[in-house]
């Protein structure tokens, strides 16, 4: 902003000058005007002051000038096309017009006054020559089309597809055109698909490559008008054919099932005739082949329709799935929540009548189940689907937190984005909220360099934060990638053991130590900053990931930058689980955690002379005995199993009696008398009606920990 | 390579302005004051654009462009003509002449950047 | 109960052990047969852990125990009393176990004494009152102060305790 008010303080200055000279070489040329009233040389001098002084005086916002002048500049251009003879009354208005403008620009400093009386009186006085004769002023104002600026450029404000045929005359490059350009600006306005139509042009030894022969169809979605459309091609509109139409707008063809058939697309456009369409319909082949078969049309306008075709189809699916007003009815989300209920309890009725049909064994009740199990299963991934909702909107919000962070940290950061459609439950969604701030506020407060400590590390001052979603198996997987500085391994250790996180001798590995960021109270920030590092650490991510039933993996490159990736399951309603049991209780562990189950027999305990370790294949993995820390007190069998669970890459094991299977597992909560019992995370009810609860492996890892601490050895 | 511009003008504080603008925008402009003194130091610059007034003494803009065109290296390079709201069917003949485009007299830096970045890319 | 007056209270009557005891009907949703319940580790005995109440995870409370006596043993009477009490300013479903259920009564509030505040060997202030009919005594639960905050509390700390 500031280059461009220096270029027009200089230019105001040089205006001033400018027209000092002007108005100088103006009274000698009036002067000899009088004497040789029909010299078009003095004529013309006079025109080119008056038109000078116009329009550069409007550019420096010498408004009153410029409009003043434009008076005295039109009775001249009426002599010049010798609409109006040079007078002596001319020339004496003309010189008091001039003695004016010199005041104005005297004024313009403070070196007089205006008196606008004199101004009014001289136009006034000229218009009165001025109009007398026939032609009246030559033209009048242009349109704000002409200039090809944003006024003109209006907002659709909802997106509109247009299909734009671009012709061009033969001798466009005679005006020294570049028609790639005008596409390339049609690009830039929104989603746009470019098809090159070379039928017209002939055989190499006839080819003239200074007369255009290509055309081209565009399919363009943007939220501007036809107006702003039309505006890129305004200095070629007397060159081309031009034609602009809307083939699809956001609310108006929603409900239209699919887009135009090939046949009618080349209709509408006029490439094929109706008639001759349906007449070669009869033939059993696409329609495209036919036509070019037949020779009605070339493959150049197949290609094109087809390219329209497929691209109102991706813009309607993408608005299907990234608008959430479009087609769409609001529902309040506690209906759906209901709605979810209702499902949960016909899967678990199902459940139950599945198993009564198999202890009864009898044909038609099992068929009759089968048929309610299939059903149930359907409504249950179609209620589920209801309630996913692509996580773009969340993304877009974060832009703006990209932007006033790195403005108020004099960081140049920006953020891109991928897999804004994929979808997650709503509730996940919500409650990912707060963990990403905290992630992408950290690395840009510590991640990302300022542009200096950047320029000197030889990457772009301009630094990245990428944020990404993306499905992996029953997961979503969301990246944060920025291209900062990456973790500090040594400080992150230094700190974890000046905070008493870790034993100095511990030895760990880079995942381990990378995973100590999450660790409660942790902050390696040297300086507290507005933005991160007041106390919250990034234990607040972890605690609402784990809350999530989800998982945080830390990668970084120290010098290169850091990827922090959240793997959480698609839906918090229902999980994949694994049936066990330990005397009569039954309990669910998720799928998710589990990595295989192993026997342990009487034998191994004594092996390992009690202690809570097991051998699997050569590695030590700590176990739980569910039923000593449940207190259940009831006999344990002969063989017992190990599930062995990994979570934050630690194995851990849980003795049960048995293991019964897998479970879809419809979660309920355990309400507010039970919300904070560490290591279970809610209740299911099985089949037979009675209820199950949830294992929270992280929590209940956790809670044992912290009463026998597992050494990072054994974890190993 | 930074593209080369010359701006025709016989205004200064135009010139000055194009110049300034363009330079800011990273590019190479040279300057001329009538269309006379641009066909000669188009003689001895190479040039990828040319922004030229229409009312000039000695060789005014309409001429200048039919003489660009003339010049074999030139016959395709974008010129823009400068116009006044006044001169419509200037415009037309401009056009005729073979200017690519115009800009409309008053304009801002942002609108003579945005009309360049159209015809020169 | 046509002729219920507008002081008149509806009670629901029921025995623990040998001793009948009472809560208004209006916190009364059902009564259901006391089949299974799940326990919920590492929580206070009285909490005889949750049952499965069309759908809905709904914790039990063992009275008995609450009360001190002896913890409740399933027979052919046993019920769970659905009640809907208020925690902390919020409703919430609970059930609660009861050796059998009586029937339902209507008492005028004048028949409603306050409890005596010794020789209970209960905690007073579950109880809203004594009520009296045909020469027996009926303890009229205050059943929202069964479960309070400091209740919570107590079921939390013996979570870390364990």
């Amino acid at each position: 902003m500031s280059e461009e008010d220096d270029g027009l303080d200089a230019g105001k200055e040089a205006f001033k000058e400018e027209a000092a000279e002007l108005l100088t070489e103006l009274e000698t040329s009036l002067l000899e005007l009088e004497e040789h009233p029909t010299d078009e040389d003095l004529i013309g001098r006079v025109f080119r002051a008056m038109h000078t002084v116009k329009g550069s005086g409007a550019m420096f916002g010498f408004d009153d000038i410029a409009e003043f002048t434009h008076e005295v500049e039109t009775a001249f251009d009426m002599v010049r096309n010798g609409k109006l003879a040079v007078t002596k009354e001319l020339t004496n208005l003309t010189l008091r017009a001039r003695d004016q403008i010199r005041t104005m620009i005297e004024a313009s400093e403070g070196k007089a006054t205006v008196d606008h009386k004199i101004s009014k009186s001289i136009i006034d006085s000229l218009q009165l020559l001025t109009k007398g004769t026939a032609a009246g002023s030559p033209s009048g104002h242009e349109p704000a089309a002409q200039k090809p600026s944003k006024s003109a450029s209006g907002d659709a404000s909802h997106s509109v597809t247009y299909r734009i045929r671009f012709k061009p005359f033969a001798d466009l490059f005679v005006t020294g055109t570049n028609p790639i350009l005008l596409i390339n600006e049609l690009r830039q306005m929104g989603s746009c698909m470019v098809v090159a139509q070379i039928d017209a042009i002939t055989r190499l030894e006839e080819f003239n490559p200074e007369s255009c022969a290509t055309y081209w169809d565009i399919i363009l979605t943007t939220t501007l008008s036809t107006n702003a459309i039309k505006d890129v091609f305004i200095f070629v509109d007397d060159m081309c054919d031009l034609h602009v139409e809307i083939v699809d707008e956001e609310g108006e063809y929603d409900e239209a099932e699919g887009y135009m058939k090939l046949g009618e697309i080349l209709a509408a456009r006029g490439d094929v005739k109706i008639d001759e369409l349906k007449k070669l319909l009869g033939k059993q082949k696409k329609v495209g082949e036919i036509l070019v078969d037949a020779g009605i049309v070339d493959s150049g306008h197949i290609a094109s329709a087809l390219a329209e075709q497929q691209h109102i189809k991706e813009v309607r699916e993408q608005r299907q799935k990234t608008t959430d007003t479009a087609a769409s009815i609001r529902v309040p989300s506690d209906k759906l929540d209901k709605l979810v209920d209702l499902v949960g309890e016909l899967v678990t009725v199902q459940a139950r009548l599945s198993q009564t049909a198999i202890i009864h064994g009898e044909a038609t009740l099992t068929s009759i189940s089968e048929e309610v199990e299939r059903l149930t299963w359907e409504l249950r991934d179609s209620t589920m689907s209801i309630r996913m909702l692509p996580i773009g909107s969340t993304f877009s919000k974060f832009k703006r937190l990209v932007r006033d962070l790195s403005i108020e940290l004099g960081k140049e950061i920006q953020m891109t984005t991928d897999g804004a459609e994929t979808e997650l439950d709503k509730t996940v969604i919500e409650k990912l909220n707060d963990p990403l701030v905290h992630i992408i506020r950290n690395s840009i407060d510590h991640g990302i360099e300022r542009p200096d400590i950047r320029e000197a590390a030889g990457k772009s001052k301009m630094g990245t934060v990428h944020l990404s979603a993306g499905h992996s198996g029953a997961n979503v997987l969301i990246k944060i990638e920025d291209d900062g500085a990456g973790l500090d391994k040594e400080r992150i250790l230094k700190k974890a053991i000046d905070n008493g996180l870790i034993a100095p001798d511990a030895e760990l590995s880079e995942k381990e130590i990378f995973g100590m960021i999450f660790a409660p109270g942790f902050s390696t920030a040297q300086k507290i900053t507005n933005v991160s590092g007041r106390g919250v650490g990034m234990d607040v991510v972890k605690k609402n990931i784990d809350a999530l039933r989800g998982l945080v993996e830390v990668k970084s490159r120290k010098g290169s930058g850091t990827t922090i990736t959240l793997r959480l399951p698609l839906t918090l309603a229902i999980i994949d689980g694994l049936l066990v049991k330990i005397a009569n209780e039954v309990f669910v562990i998720p799928l998710a955690v589990v990595e295989e189950c192993v026997e342990l027999s009487k034998k191994d305990i004594e092996r390992t002379h009690g202690r809570h370790v097991s051998n699997v294949r050569g590695i030590l993995i700590p176990y739980i005995r569910l039923r000593e820390h449940f207190v259940i007190e009831a006999e344990e069998p002969e063989m017992e199993q190990i599930v062995i669970t990994e979570v934050d890459d630690k194995k851990v094991g849980f003795v049960v009696d048995y293991v019964i299977g897998e479970h879809q597992t419809v979660i309920k909560s355990l309400g507010r008398v039970f919300k904070d019992i560490a290591g279970i995370s809610g209740a299911t009810i099985l089949g037979d009606g009675t209820v199950a609860l949830i294992l929270d492996v992280p929590t209940l890892v956790r809670s044992v920990e912290t009463h026998e601490p597992v050494t990072a050895d054994a974890a190993g | 390579m930074s593209k080369v511009i010359m701006t025709v003008d016989d205004s200064a504080s135009v010139r000055q302005m194009v110049a300034f603008t363009l330079k800011g925008a990273g590019y190479t402009v040279v300057e001329a004051v009538d269309g006379k003194d641009a066909l000669a130091k188009l003689a001895n610059t190479q040039i990828n654009m040319m922004i030229t007034d229409l009312n000039m003494p000695n060789l005014d803009g309409i001429g200048l462009i039919k003489g660009v065109r003339a010049i074999p290296a030139y016959k395709f390079i974008p010129i823009v003509m400068l116009t006044t709201e006044s001169q419509d069917s200037k415009k037309q003949e401009g056009k005729s002449a073979g200017a690519t485009g115009w800009i409309v007299k008053p304009f801002k830096p942002d609108q003579l950047l945005a009309v360049v970045k159209k015809v020169l890319g | 109960m046509a002729t219920a007056t507008a002081e008149a209270t509806q009670y629901l009557t029921f025995k623990l052990e040998e001793e009948v005891f009472a809560l208004d009907i209006s916190k009364v949703r059902e009564v259901l047969e006391f089949s299974s319940v799940t326990k919920v580790p590492r929580t206070p005995e009285f909490m005889r852990g949750v049952i499965n109440l069309r759908g809905s995870v709904v914790p039990v409370v063992d009275l008995r125990l609450k009360f001190g006596m002896t913890r409740t043993e399933k027979t052919v009477n046993t019920c769970v009393i659905i009640v809907e009490v208020s925690f902390e300013n919020e409703s919430m479903v609970l059930g609660a176990l009861a050796d059998s259920v009586q029937e339902v009564i209507e008492l005028e509030p004048e028949k409603i004494e306050p409890a005596p505040s010794i020789g209970m060997q209960l905690r007073t202030d579950f109880i809203k009152g004594m009520g009296k009919r045909d020469e027996e005594f009926i303890i009229i639960l205050e059943i929202d102060k069964i479960f309070t905050a400091e209740e919570l509390a107590f079921a939390q700390e013996a979570t870390q305790a364990a």
